[in-house]
């Protein structure tokens, strides 16, 4: 059965229409939100959307409507487990309590990488350019 | 409904634009195509930080350039509304167009479930198999 569908964006999206989805942006953000359309692209809308930010056994969630994602700026879109979502081990506390611990990670992130490329090229023979703006 | 058709519908409506460089823009929307380029009027331009702000009266920004749009929420409703009176619409237009034609409508609905039994029963290809065997 599962033969009968070719392995593109459209054939592996389908099981997803109207399922809470996690969704990963290049820049590092993680959307939930239930997806209502997309396409070869994988550009995609996403209805009743919250922004989740996690710092260690902690998260805090923001909410943010109805979105239309540019696909090229997707990392991975994954299906929420219903069933399972209410076990995971983490506590819920206010955006604006974890949102600069949150900025802290994303900078300590930022500057690790950054050393790693600076070795990779001086010692490595990398090139400098590409992944700008990644921060998943 | 595609992503590109909910854009289009969002023609004078309110909303935010981020670019991949993180600033973002808010303001109406005036057009857009199926690259997903847009001119926006009214606009209030927020940098990266969110630290600084511009006012344009109308921007283009091109679509390669674009993170996400968000728009309003009771958008994807209206759509969805739109696209299902359009369908009747056309349902209906084309079933009286049929009607009109008198008795021509009823003798093609059943031509066609005839066709598709013998495609999907195959008695042909069956029997032609039997004969081989013995």
């Amino acid at each position: 059965m599962d033969s009968l569908i070719p392995f593109t964006t459209s054939g592996s999206l389908v099981d997803c229409v109207d399922r809470k989805m996690l969704v990963v942006l290049r820049d590092g953000r993680k959307l939930q939100g239930v997806l209502r359309s997309y396409d070869q692209f994988a550009n995609l809308v996403l209805e009743d959307t919250v922004e989740r930010i996690y710092h260690q056994d902690v998260f805090a969630e923001l909410k943010r409507g109805l979105f239309l994602i540019r696909g090229e700026n997707v990392v991975l879109l994954g299906e929420i487990d219903l069933d399972q979502e209410d076990d995971v081990p983490l506590r819920q506390v206010d955006w604006e309590t974890l949102e600069p611990y949150h900025r802290q990670d994303v900078a300590a992130k930022k500057h690790r990488e950054d050393i790693k490329a600076q070795v990779l090229f001086e010692r490595k023979g990398f090139c400098k350019e590409g992944g700008e703006g990644d921060g998943y | 409904m595609l992503p590109l058709s909910l854009l289009n519908a969002a023609q004078n409506k309110p909303m935010l634009v981020e670019l991949k460089n993180g600033e973002t823009f808010n303001g109406h929307l005036v057009n857009c195509d199926n690259f997903m380029n847009i001119t926006l009027r009214e606009v209030y331009q927020t940098n990266a930080e969110g630290d600084r702000f511009w006012k344009l009266k109308e921007c283009y920004i091109r679509g390669s350039t674009i993170k996400y749009l968000r728009v309003p929420d009771p958008l994807l409703d209206a759509v969805k509304e739109e696209q299902k009176m359009a369908r009747e619409l056309g349902r209906s237009a084309r079933g009286s167009h049929v009607s009109g034609s008198g008795n021509r409508g009823g003798r093609g609905a059943p031509q066609r479930g005839g066709r598709g039994g013998m495609v999907r029963g195959g008695p042909t290809r069956g029997g032609r198999g039997r004969g081989r065997g013995a």
